[in-house]
C-alpha cells in the first residue's frame, strides 16, 4: 500500500488513437488530454466509443494506431497490468468483488504480492488506518455479499486507491447509487482531486453531475471526438446539443407515417411495475404505460435504466415484483397458448442468449412459435420434421438469411443472420404485439432500414408495437409516441409529432426526480 | 465383543462411540480432500475410486515392503496420481466434471481390482493404534479406546486447514478460485494450477483415507472394502458446509450413525438396522433441501461450483 | 462483434461474462449426432481406450492383438458369447434412459441405480398382492409398478429442483443410498421370505407372473422390452412435440421461457420418464431374473447405465448400439479370464478407460471437421 505521494497523480493524453472491430470503427484518431489533478467527464451516447477508449488505457484492447503518454512519456499498454504500474486503475459498472469473502480479504487479493502466512493482526491494523485517511468507511471484517450495491460501489473505488493507482476511470459509479449517494461519492472524489490526489476520468451519462462535479469535459460521438472543453465554459443545453448532435427533420422519406389507426382500447398495459435487477437494487420502478393497436411507442434511454429488465419481464425470463402487465384485457402469462392467440412476438437483444438455442439447427430455431401447430405438427403432438426444411427454406428466402444450408448450427450463422433468423420467426405469424429491444443492433445498414421496415409494416397492419431502443435516431425515426427511460422509471412522454430532440436527451441523462433507495 | 454384555447400554453407546471414532476417520480424510478440490471449484464424485486404489497402493506395499506407513505413503502417491488425471482432463474446454468423476470412479474401481487381485488373501501388518484405554482392565474398553493416531492426524488436519483457509495466500487463493475465476484470473493466476493442485490434494487425502481402510480398520484387502465412504464424502462436505472443522464433526455424526446398527444389535435390537445407514443421507437431502431456493441453489456453497448452479 | 482483448483479462475488462456454462456438454450433446463428426468422435475415442488398454495388459506379458480377438470372440463370436452380450446389455438399454432423458432438459442425473432398486421393491410388493391375478395381466402390472416407482423417485428429484432449486446430480446421488438403504432394510425384515436361507432376499412373485426367453435364445424377453421402449423413447424425443420443447429447454432456457414453454412439466416428465424407464429395468430383473429382490438388485446397472448415455452422447438410438458395446465388453471378461488368467476386473478398466478417452475427445468437438462458416 502507497504511503501519501508528494508528487502530483498521473496525467494522461491520448493523441490519434484508432481502434477497430472487425468493420467497425470504435475509435477514430482521438485525441484527448486529461490533465494531471483534475476531474474529466467523458460524455457520449451508446457506440460513442467511451468504454473503447478507457479500456485500450487500461491495457484491455490493443490499439490498431495512436499513442498514449502517461506524464509526457510514450508507453504501449499492452495489458492491464502494464497500467497498474502506472498507477492506472478503473472501477466498473460491474463489480469485480468476490461477494463469499470479507472486504479485507478482497483488499488483499487484489495486491501483487502476499506474504504466505498473514498475519491478520497486522493487516486489519494497516485496513483500519487506511480507512481513516478514505472518505468512505467500511468495516473490512463483513462479508461483501451482506453489503449494500452503493457501498460494495464504494469498496470498489477503495480498492483502486488501497492499490495504490492515482489515475481513476469511473465507469457510470452512479448507477446503483442513489441521488444523496451519488452525491456523497462524487463529492468526495472531487475533494480527492482538488487536494492532489488524483486524477479522475469520469463516464457519465447524467448531465448534472458533469456540471456539479467535472472540470473538463470530452464528448464523443461515432467514435470521434466532437468537443473537448472545460466545463466552466458550457450549459447543460450546450453539452445535450454536443452529445445528440444536430436535430434530424423529423419527415425522412420511406417512415410513411400513415397516421397511426389507433384503436382506444390499450393492447398492452403495464400498471405499476417494479422489478428487482441482478444486483438487488431496483430496477424497475412504478412503470406503467399503454400501447394500443396501430401505433408504435418507442422507449428512449441510456443502456442500464432499467430496460433490460423491463423486456425480461416481458418475455418471462424474470420476475416482478409487483405491478401488471395486461394484454388485449387479460392479465398477460406469457404461457404458449395465449402468446399464441394474441398474437406476441419479441425480439430482444443478445438473440443467442435470450431468443433462439444456440446448437440447435437453422430450421429448428425458425420453427419454434410454430412446432406446435399445422403445418409442421399433427394434432399438436406429432412432430413432421420433415416439414420443417420447406417451411425454413421459405423464411430464408423471405428475409434474407445467409445460412449454408437449414440444418447448419445456429452458432455458425454472423450476429446479423442470428437476428434475421429470430426475427423472421417472430414476424411470420399473425403479430399482434410486436415487443422490440434494440432491433438493429450490429447490423449493416441495409439490414437495419430492411427490419425498419418490417416494423412499420406491422404497424400499419394493426398491431401494437413497443420498441426499446438506445438509438434515439431510431425511436425518434419510427415511434408515434416517444417516452423516455431514465433510472427504472418512465420521466417523460411526448407524441413524436411535437418531439423535441434535446428535450428527449435531456431527460435521458437526468436521473428521475425521486428514485426509491 | 466379548464383555459389551456385561456392560449392558454402556456397552452400546462404548461401541457408538469406539466405532464412531474408528469408522469416521475415513470419511473425515475423504472429506477434507474434497473440501480442498469443492472449495477451489471443482467436484471430484471419483473419490470413491481413488479411495479404493489407495486401498489396494496401501495393502500391497505395505505386504511387499513390511511397512504399513510405506503403505501409507503409496497411497498418497495413487491419490495424487488419479487426482491428476482428474483435473488434466477437467482442465481441457467443454469437459462436464462431474461426468469426468464418474468416468475416474469406474476407472480406479477397475485399476484397484486388477492390480489387486494377488493381495486378497494374504494379510499384511497393520497400522498400530495407540492404546488410550489401558486405564481399565475391562477388554471391551481397552478395544474401544485403542485409537489410530491416523485419526488424530486427521482432527490435527482439520483444525489446520481451518485456520489456513483464512490466514494463508494459498487458502484465500484456493477461495477465490473457487468464488470467481474471472477475479483470479485477474491478478494473473492460473485457475487450472489452482485446481490441478487442489484436486491432486484432495485425491492423495482420499488415498490415505482408503489406505486406512485396508491396514487399520477392518484391515485387508478385499473387493467389499468400501462401501461408498468415497461418494458418500460429497454428501457430508456439503453436510458440513465446506468447513474443515465441520467435516470433522459431521464425520463423527456419519460414522456414529454407521455404528448404531451393530451396536443396539448387541442388546437384541435388530429391527432398522438399515435404516441408520440411510440417516446421513436423508439429514444431507434434508439440510439440501433447506438451504436451496428457487434462486440460490446450495447457499454456501463456492460459486464457481457446477453443481451450485 | 469485439476481437480479443490482451489474453488473460477477458474477464476482467468488467463485462459479465456468459459464464461457461459446464452444462454446455449437456446441450450440445442432447441432440442427435451432429453429423459425421460425433461418430467419427466416439470411433477415435474408443479406439484411443482400446490402444490404452492393450498397452496396459502388454505390461503384463499379453499380446494386444490376442486380447482385441479375445474381446471380441467372448462377445460376438459364439452365439453363447452373443447371448450373455445381449443378456447384459438388456439392463443397460434402460438404466441409460435415467441419464439421457433429463439430459435433454439440461439436468445431470445420476440416480439410476436407485431407480433400479425401487423398481425392483416395487416390482415385489405388486406382484405379491396381486397373487391371484390371470398370468398376463400380473405380469403387466407388476411391471408397469416397478416403472411407476422409479418415475416417482426420480420424479421427486426433478420436483425438488424446479421448486425448490436442489442441484439434481447431489439430490439423486443421495437418493440412490436411500433406496439402497431401504432395499436391505425390507429385504432383510419386512418383506423378508425367511425360507430361503442362502442370502436375504424378499418374498418371491408368482411364478406365473415371470416372463420367459425370447423363442429360440437364452436370453429373457426383458430385451424386447428395453429394445421397444428405447425406439418409443426417441420417437417421443425426436418426433414430438413434448420432445422438441425439452430439446429447447436444455438447449436454451430463456428461449424456453420466451416462447411460452411449460418448463415444469417438462422437467418433471423428463425425470418421470426416466426413472420409469430405470424403474423399469429394476422390474425386469425380478419377473425374468431373480423372481424376488435382493442384494443382487444393487450390482452397478445404474452407474454402467449412466456410462451408455455419455458415450452414445445423449441419442436414443445410439444407446442401443452403445449398450451392446458395453454388455460386449462386460461378457467377454470370463472369457480373458479364462484365456490370460486376468482379473474379471479388466472390463471395468477397458469401461472407465473408454469413458475418460469419450470425455476427453468432447474438447475437440467442433474442431476435428472444419465448419464452412456462413457469412
Amino acid at each position: 500500500m502507497s504511503d501519501k505521494q508528494t508528487k502530483a497523480p498521473p496525467e494522461v493524453e491520448v493523441t490519434d488513437l484508432t481502434k477497430s472491430f472487425a468493420a467497425v470503427r470504435a475509435l477514430d484518431q482521438v485525441s484527448a488530454k486529461f490533465r494531471a489533478g483534475r476531474m474529466h467527464a467523458l460524455l457520449g451516447e451508446n457506440g460513442a466509443g467511451k468504454s473503447t477508449l478507457v479500456k485500450c488505457l487500461m491495457g484491455y484492447y490493443r490499439t490498431d494506431a495512436g499513442k498514449i503518454l502517461v506524464d509526457g512519456n510514450e508507453h504501449a499498454i499492452e495489458h492491464p497490468r502494464a497500467a497498474h504500474r502506472l498507477g492506472l486503475g478503473m472501477v466498473y459498472q460491474h463489480f469485480t468483488l468476490v461477494p463469499r469473502m470479507t472486504v479485507a480479504e478482497n483488499f488483499l487479493l487484489g495486491r501483487d504480492s502476499l506474504p504466505a502466512v498473514i498475519d491478520w493482526v497486522a493487516q486489519h491494523a494497516l485496513l483500519d488506518e487506511f480507512m481513516a485517511r478514505m472518505p468512505f468507511k467500511l468495516d473490512p471484517r463483513r462479508l461483501v455479499g451482506t453489503l449494500a450495491a452503493g457501498e460494495k460501489q464504494k469498496l470498489e473505488i477503495l480498492k483502486q486507491l488501497y492499490l495504490g493507482r492515482r489515475f481513476l476511470v469511473l465507469d457510470e459509479p452512479t448507477s446503483v447509487l442513489t441521488p444523496a449517494e451519488a452525491d456523497e461519492v462524487l463529492g468526495e472524489m472531487r475533494r480527492l482531486v482538488d487536494a492532489h490526489e488524483l486524477t479522475v476520468v469520469l463516464i457519465t451519462h447524467k448531465l448534472r453531475e458533469v456540471m456539479q462535479f467535472a472540470q473538463d469535459v470530452t464528448i464523443l460521438r461515432g467514435g470521434k471526438v466532437v468537443a473537448q472543453t472545460e466545463v466552466a465554459a458550457c450549459s447543460e443545453a450546450g453539452l445535450a446539443t454536443l452529445m445528440f448532435g444536430e436535430a434530424l427533420p423529423l419527415e425522412k422519406e420511406g417512415t410513411a407515417t400513415k397516421g397511426a389507426s389507433r384503436h382506444d382500447r390499450a393492447y398492452l398495459e403495464l400498471e405499476g411495475l417494479d422489478v428487482i435487477g441482478d444486483r438487488g437494487t431496483p430496477a424497475v420502478v412504478d412503470v406503467g404505460f399503454k400501447v394500443h393497436a396501430g401505433e408504435i411507442v418507442g422507449i428512449a434511454g441510456v443502456s442500464g435504466n432499467g430496460q433490460k429488465e423491463l423486456i425480461e419481464v416481458l418475455a418471462g425470463q424474470r420476475e416482478a415484483q409487483s405491478g401488471s402487465v395486461r394484454v388485449d384485457g387479460r392479465p398477460f402469462r406469457r404461457r404458449r397458448r395465449q402468446l399464441e392467440s394474441k398474437g406476441v412476438s419479441l425480439l430482444t437483444e443478445e438473440p443467442l442468449a435470450n431468443a433462439a438455442v444456440r446448437s440447435m439447427t437453422v430450421m429448428e430455431n425458425l420453427a419454434l412459435r410454430q412446432f406446435d401447430r399445422a403445418p409442421l405438427s399433427i394434432g399438436g403432438i406429432v412432430l413432421k420434421r420433415r416439414a420443417l426444411r420447406p417451411f425454413a427454406r421459405a423464411l430464408i428466402a423471405r428475409y434474407g438469411i445467409r445460412a449454408g444450408s437449414p440444418s447448419a448450427r445456429l452458432d455458425t450463422l454472423s450476429g446479423g443472420n442470428v437476428q434475421r433468423t429470430v426475427l423472421a420467426r417472430e414476424l411470420a405469424r399473425d403479430v399482434r404485439l410486436l415487443i422490440m429491444q434494440n432491433p438493429c443492433f450490429g447490423l449493416d445498414a441495409a439490414a437495419a432500414t430492411d427490419i425498419r421496415r418490417q416494423i412499420l409494416r406491422a404497424r400499419d397492419g394493426g398491431a401494437a408495437v413497443l420498441l426499446v431502443s438506445e438509438d434515439l435516431d431510431e425511436v425518434l425515426e419510427l415511434s408515434d409516441r416517444v417516452l423516455v427511460m431514465a433510472g427504472g422509471c418512465i420521466t417523460y412522454e411526448t407524441p413524436r409529432a411535437n418531439a423535441d430532440r434535446y428535450e428527449i436527451g435531456r431527460h435521458m441523462t437526468q436521473g428521475p426526480a425521486r428514485l426509491s433507495a | 465383543m466379548t464383555g459389551t454384555f456385561d456392560l449392558g447400554w454402556w456397552g452400546v453407546a462404548l461401541a457408538i462411540v469406539a466405532g464412531a471414532i474408528r469408522v469416521s476417520t475415513p470419511y473425515l480424510l475423504v472429506s477434507l480432500g474434497e473440501t480442498l478440490t469443492e472449495k477451489s471449484g471443482r467436484v471430484n464424485l471419483g473419490l470413491e475410486g481413488t479411495l479404493v486404489l489407495g486401498a489396494m497402493s496401501a495393502f500391497a506395499t505395505c505386504y511387499l515392503m513390511g511397512s504399513p506407513w510405506l503403505g501409507m505413503l503409496a497411497a498418497g502417491v495413487a491419490g495424487a496420481a488419479l487426482g491428476l488425471l482428474h483435473a488434466a482432463i477437467c482442465n481441457l474446454p467443454r469437459v462436464n466434471d462431474i461426468a469426468v468423476g464418474i468416468a475416474l470412479f469406474i476407472f480406479g474401481i477397475g485399476l484397484a481390482f486388477f492390480l489387486g487381485k494377488p493381495f486378497i488373501e494374504p494379510r499384511a501388518a497393520m497400522l498400530p493404534s495407540l492404546p488410550l484405554g489401558n486405564w481399565s482392565d475391562n477388554p471391551a474398553i481397552r478395544s474401544a479406546f485403542a485409537i489410530s493416531p491416523v485419526f488424530f492426524i486427521g482432527i490435527a488436519l482439520a483444525v489446520s486447514l481451518e485456520w489456513g483457509l483464512k490466514n494463508t495466500r494459498w487458502g484465500l487463493v484456493l477461495r477465490m478460485a473457487g468464488e470467481s475465476a474471472d477475479a483470479t484470473r485477474a491478478i494473473g493466476l492460473s485457475v487450472d494450477r489452482i485446481r490441478t493442485l487442489a484436486t491432486m490434494a484432495g485425491g492423495s487425502l482420499a488415498g490415505f483415507g482408503g489406505g486406512f481402510l485396508s491396514l487399520y480398520y477392518p484391515g485387508n484387502w478385499n473387493e467389499g472394502l468400501s462401501s461408498g465412504q468415497g461418494l458418500m464424502a460429497i454428501a457430508l462436505v456439503i453436510f458440513a458446509r465446506w468447513s474443515p472443522l465441520r467435516c470433522f464433526y459431521a464425520s463423527l455424526l456419519f460414522g456414529g450413525a454407521s455404528a448404531i446398527g451393530p451396536a443396539v444389535q448387541t442388546v437384541g435390537i435388530t429391527e432398522g438396522y438399515y435404516l441408520f445407514y440411510a440417516a446421513p443421507y436423508v439429514l444431507t437431502l434434508g439440510l439440501l433441501i433447506y438451504s436451496s431456493s428457487r434462486t440460490r441453489t446450495l447457499a454456501g456453497a463456492p460459486s464457481e461450483l457446477s453443481i451450485s448452479r | 462483434m469485439e476481437d480479443k482483448p490482451a489474453s488473460g483479462t477477458v474477464a476482467a475488462a468488467g463485462e459479465p461474462l456468459a459464464p461457461y456454462d459446464n452444462r454446455t456438454w449437456l446441450s450440445g450433446a442432447a441432440f442427435p449426432i451432429d453429423g459425421l463428426e460425433s461418430l467419427l468422435l466416439l470411433l477415435i475415442a474408443v479406439g484411443a481406450a482400446a490402444l490404452l488398454f492393450g498397452i496396459f495388459l502388454a505390461f503384463y506379458g499379453h499380446d494386444p492383438l490376442a486380447v482385441y480377438r479375445t474381446l471380441y470372440l467372448g462377445a460376438f463370436g459364439t452365439r453363447f458369447s452373443l447371448e450373455t452380450t445381449l443378456t447384459q446389455a438388456a439392463p443397460l438399454l434402460l438404466t441409460a434412459l435415467c441419464t439421457l432423458i433429463p439430459a435433454r432438459v439440461g439436468l445431470l442425473v445420476i440416480g439410476a441405480e436407485g431407480a433400479v432398486v425401487l423398481g425392483g421393491i416395487g416390482a415385489v410388493l405388486a406382484g405379491v398382492a396381486l397373487g391371484s391375478a390371470p398370468a398376463v395381466l400380473g405380469t403387466v402390472l407388476t411391471i408397469a409398478a416397478g416403472a411407476l416407482a422409479g418415475g416417482l423417485w426420480i420424479g421427486a428429484a426433478g420436483a425438488l429442483k424446479h421448486f425448490r432449486g436442489v442441484n439434481e446430480t447431489i439430490s439423486t446421488l443421495l437418493l440412490n443410498y436411500i433406496a439402497i438403504a431401504l432395499l436391505n432394510h425390507l429385504v432383510s425384515g419386512p418383506i423378508r421370505d425367511f425360507s430361503q436361507t442362502l442370502k436375504a432376499q424378499s418374498w418371491s412373485i408368482p411364478q406365473a407372473f415371470m416372463i420367459g426367453n425370447i423363442p429360440g435364445w437364452s436370453v429373457h424377453s426383458g430385451l424386447v422390452i428395453g429394445l421397444v421402449v428405447c425406439l418409443a423413447l426417441h420417437l417421443l424425443l425426436r418426433h414430438t412435440t413434448i420432445g422438441f420443447g425439452m430439446d429447447v429447454l436444455g438447449g436454451n432456457r430463456r428461449a424456453a421461457q420466451m416462447i411460452g414453454l411449460p418448463i415444469g412439466r417438462l422437467i418433471l416428465l423428463a425425470c418421470f420418464l426416466g426413472g420409469a424407464a430405470a424403474g423399469l429395468a429394476g422390474a425386469i430383473e425380478i419377473v425374468a431374473v431373480h423372481g424376488a429382490a435382493s442384494e443382487s438388485l444393487v450390482v452397478g446397472l445404474g452407474y454402467t447405465g449412466i456410462l451408455v448415455a455419455f458415450l452414445a452422447r445423449q441419442n436414443a438410438l445410439v444407446v442401443i448400439l452403445v449398450a451392446l458395446l458395453l454388455g460386449g465388453i462386460s461378457a467377454s471378461g470370463g472369457l480373458l479370464q479364462r484365456r490370460f488368467d486376468t482379473p474379471h476386473a479388466a472390463t471395468t478398466v477397458l469401461e472407465g478407460l473408454i469413458f475418460l478417452c469419450v470425455l476427453a475427445s468432447s474438447a475437440f468437438a467442433g474442431r476435428l471437421l472444419s465448419r464452412p462458416r456462413a457469412s
